[in-house]
């Protein structure tokens, strides 16, 4: 029985994380209606600028979040106007773009970082709380409140706000939205940046618990197009409770099945749900319009 | 006028989507060797009652019968191949190959070499007279153009009966005359059509009976004449506020959108 | 809605357009090449292909170079099959590579048996495995199926370091320097490149047969538009899955000949999708998408740049090939879809033009 609770609260920590990575991309996802490959990059990207800024700036990384997310938005913007725009319409050049965008960025701090892998020491990446007879380490914990809270606040973003409201109008229908008058790019090219500032936010966060190498990004975007496709495109709180999923189902899996499993469990997720329920659990956009024809 | 007899045969076919009513207890025969015009006002269901037919989309009630058996079981190219051909609304020309190639994409289905589909292939355009272009990359059509050559893939499947999507949707009045000479030729060899119109001048000069679809419903069914003076599909385009007038519809109630 | 924007397009492209063509005597000939032209084409295309094997035969590291290039563009070919025929972009080729790798390897190890004869029925076999994937995920709409194409080769990669006594796990699979012919594997190194160009050279020449054929026909409609495909008969899932048979079944015989040819294979070595999955559809990107010439254009360009790249910066900068490769896929998805043979084609077009309206 402890075990269980254990893994449970494994999983759940685990899931706090996914649904942090994975929240930019079902951002994106849902919205500008692309898949990026690149997003596991721009955590990966968040994840050095905390490094640099702790190297150089001597900031701790929870600090760094306000540095490094703003960049790495800006980076999104750039990725958007620049790549994806000009490929509206054309899914499978996308593909090719935001792939290749992917091993661009990889294999360019790959170069960079000549190899070497970096980690950040923070006060919470040793520290552990004890409740019970669990010991649950601060850094996740850390990660699990930051995961909620940035759910929490994205929803209030897209109910709330202008903003918001338009991307949620754009989301639901574009045609509609640019007949309403909402300029459709513009919201595209702010929506990405958000998307992007998310995964550099993760990525900061993220650093006191993995250690930063170019390839890290690669974990991420896979387990993360599991927790989007599962939770459902376009739906804030879909990402995060499909990570919840995600995480516990890896740490059961990992523990009563296979450890070297794990990951192939991101992929059996995936494919199910996109077999049998296309629009995830709390899909907001239509079946048809973002992965699935009617088959006859 | 038994419905023995009946090429085509819909019965009290319907469509639902959540809580929308796109067609609703359709019934409509269509015999071999006539000519049969829809029309409605914008939003009527036509295009969705012909995705209904061509099995693009599955009806929610009813039946659709070909040649005396049920179809509704069976996916759009079976009931191409059945002898079902379709032009769509939106011209969908497969613009990386050429004319002739575009047609022996249709002819393929009854040639299995190169060699006879392109024979095959040629005929056909020379039949709706554009065999020049054969070698005109299809992106490169004109509107009218591009709407012949759906003719003339649907023709290359060697059809009982060709469904036409308002083929004359956005065509000037020259392009037009020339279309229903065509489809005149076509039907004067034996070819059996239902077609969408928007053109109350087409429907004039091509039609052997009219029906009439609003909101999804089957409102009226005659002759062309009889459709056209109509009370009821008057009402039914113009609104209640014109009721009475007596007059006919404006012969160019075309649709731009 | 749609069709107003569609017609205000189709004006615009009529009112620049003058009078029709006047209608002169058809030109039924040449409107499809004859089947003369297009095999005589690829001979031809062949010969030149095959000339710096003749040339550099001799030259220990080149023959190396040209040896895995004629293997990459006879990949390349087989994707492009599916990728740029059918226009189904799929990223997980490496599983049936892996297949052919693989069960080459472990019957070779295990029995004896000679690749020459395993490799046609492990082929089918890929196929078979392609079709029974594919079924499902071809309802998939495009990036959707390239990440569930993507997801097969992730799972295929965990499974093959998890079951180690078929794969070897992750400590790969090592086959025995046993030179023969029967075994497939040779002293020489030449002689590995001309293995590889006839590959090349068949899976070209099956492209060329299938572009004229009716199944090549019926992809490329299903890849220009599906609902057009079907109200011309075609069954579209069908014709997906018999080209997705057909591309798995040649790169599964590409994964057998890379296997006697390394002679060692390793889960990294054949599911990195930048080295294997992906660069097959980089190659005949950069090549030109859905042409006969493209796959085998596109890896004459890229393997041997690669390969100097590395040799020259590896140490320096690791990872610098890739960064730029990664480079180039994105501007060729920006700038140069049709690839380098598009470029080709478009140029050959605007000449023609040229010549046409000089003769008016």
């Amino acid at each position: 029985m402890e075990q269980l609770v254990t893994v449970l609260v494994v999983g759940i920590l685990l899931g706090g994380i996914y649904g942090l990575v994975s929240i930019g991309l079902n951002l994106i996802f849902g919205v500008v209606r692309i898949v990026n490959f690149a997003q596991g990059e721009l955590v990966m990207f968040g994840m050095y600028g905390s490094y640099y800024a702790s190297t150089y700036l001597h900031l701790s990384p929870y600090l760094s979040v306000f540095l490094v997310a703003p960049l790495v938005g800006v980076l999104g913007m750039l990725i958007q106007r620049l790549v994806i725009q000009p490929l509206t319409s054309e899914a499978n050049m996308q593909i090719f773009a935001t792939f290749g965008l992917l091993m661009f960025f990889q294999n360019l701090m790959l170069a960079v970082s000549r190899g070497e892998a970096y980690s950040v020491a923070s006060t919470s990446s040793d520290g552990a709380l004890a409740i019970g007879d669990l010991k649950l380490s601060t850094a996740r914990l850390v990660t699990f409140a930051a995961s909620t809270l940035i759910t929490v606040g994205l929803h209030f973003f897209l109910s709330r706000t202008l903003m918001g409201k338009s991307i949620r109008a754009v989301t639901q229908d574009k045609r509609a939205a640019r007949a309403m008058g909402i300029n459709v790019e513009r919201t595209f090219l702010i929506t990405f940046g958000i998307g992007a500032a998310l995964a550099g936010m993760a990525g900061a966060l993220l650093t006191p618990i993995y250690s930063i190498t170019p390839a890290v990004g690669g974990n991420f975007i896979l387990a993360a197009f599991a927790v989007v496709v599962l939770g459902g495109l376009g739906s804030v709180w879909g990402a995060y409770i499909g990570g919840l999923i995600v995480g516990v189902v890896e740490a059961f899996a990992g523990y009563y099945i296979d450890p070297s499993l794990r990951s192939a469990v991101w992929f059996v997720i995936f494919l199910v749900v996109l077999i049998v329920r296309p629009a995830g659990l709390l899909g907001q956009v239509g079946a048809e319009e973002v992965g699935f024809r009617e088959q006859h | 006028m038994s419905s023995d007899q009946a090429m085509l045969r819909v019965d009290k076919v319907g469509k639902q989507f959540g809580g929308l009513r796109a067609v609703d207890d359709v019934s409509l025969s269509v015999r071999k060797g006539e000519i049969v015009s829809i029309i409605g006002p914008n939003g009527a269901g036509k295009t969705t009652f012909f995705n209904l037919l061509t099995g693009q989309l599955a009806p929610s009630e009813g039946e659709v019968r070909f040649d005396d058996r049920s179809i509704n079981a069976l996916p759009p190219h079976a009931r191409a191949r059945l002898g079902m051909g379709r032009t769509f609304q939106i011209a969908k020309p497969l613009i990386a190959l050429n004319v002739l190639e575009n047609v022996m994409i249709g002819a393929f289905m009854q040639a299995g070499a190169l060699s006879a589909a392109r024979d095959q292939a040629m005929a056909v355009l020379e039949r709706v007279g554009m065999a020049h272009l054969a070698p005109r990359r299809a992106g490169e059509l004109t509107l009218s153009e591009r709407r012949r050559l759906e003719v003339a893939r649907a023709l290359a499947l060697q059809p009982q009966i060709v469904l036409l999507d308002e083929v004359m949707a956005g065509l000037n009045q020259s392009e037009v005359a020339h279309e229903i000479e065509l489809l005149q030729e076509l039907h004067a060899q034996g070819l059996t059509f239902l077609i969408i119109e928007h053109n109350l001048k087409v429907v004039r000069a091509f039609s052997d009976r009219v029906v009439v679809l609003d909101r999804g419903r089957l409102i009226a069914e005659g002759t062309a004449d009889e459709i056209l003076s109509s009370p009821v599909v008057i009402e039914a385009y113009l609104g209640a506020g014109h009721m009475g007038s007596g007059r006919e519809l404006p012969a160019s109630v075309t649709n731009e959108g | 809605m749609n069709s107003t924007e569609d017609i205000m397009r189709v004006r615009a492209t009529a009112s620049t357009r003058t009078r029709p063509v006047p209608a002169g005597p058809a030109p039924r000939r040449d409107v499809i090449a004859s089947a003369g032209s297009a095999w005589g084409k690829y001979l031809v295309g062949m010969a030149i292909a095959f000339a710096p094997f003749v040339l550099l035969i001799d030259d220990s590291h080149w023959i190396n170079i040209i040896a895995v290039t004629y293997l990459m563009g006879g990949l390349a070919a087989a994707w492009n099959i599916i990728g740029g025929f059918g226009g189904q972009f799929s990223l997980g080729h490496g599983v049936f590579f892996a297949i052919g790798a693989y069960m080459t390897g472990g019957l070779f190890i295990s029995f004896g048996w000679s690749p020459w004869l395993t490799m046609l029925p492990i082929a089918v076999l890929a196929g078979g495995v392609a079709m029974l994937l594919s079924w499902p995920t071809f309802r998939l709409r495009g990036p959707f199926f390239a990440i569930a194409t993507l997801a097969f080769n992730e799972v295929a990669f965990v499974l093959a370091n998890h079951l180690e006594s078929l794969t070897g796990g992750p400590r790969g699979m090592m086959i025995p320097f046993k030179v023969g012919f029967v075994n497939m594997i040779f002293r020489e190194r030449w002689q590995y490149a001309l293995l590889m160009f006839c590959f090349a050279a068949l899976v070209i020449g099956i492209s060329v047969w299938l572009r004229r054929s009716r199944l090549g026909y019926y992809l490329l409609a299903v890849r220009e538009d599906e609902d057009a495909a079907r109200a011309a008969g075609i069954n579209v899932l069908a014709v997906k899955l018999q080209g997705m048979a057909l591309s798995a079944g040649l790169t599964s015989i590409g994964g057998t000949l890379f296997t006697m040819y390394l002679r060692y294979i390793d889960p990294p070595t054949l599911f990195t999708l930048p080295d294997v999955g992906v660069k097959f559809a980089l190659l005949s990107l950069i090549g030109g998408i859905g042409t006969i010439a493209g796959p085998l254009l596109g890896a004459a360009l890229v393997i041997p740049f690669e390969n100097w790249l590395r040799a020259e910066l590896a140490d320096s900068l690791p990872g610098v090939s890739l960064a730029i490769l990664g480079l180039v896929m994105v501007l060729a998805a920006l700038f140069m879809k049709r690839g380098v043979m598009g470029a080709f084609e478009d140029l050959m077009k605007r000449r023609r033009g040229a010549k046409e309206r000089g003769q008016r």
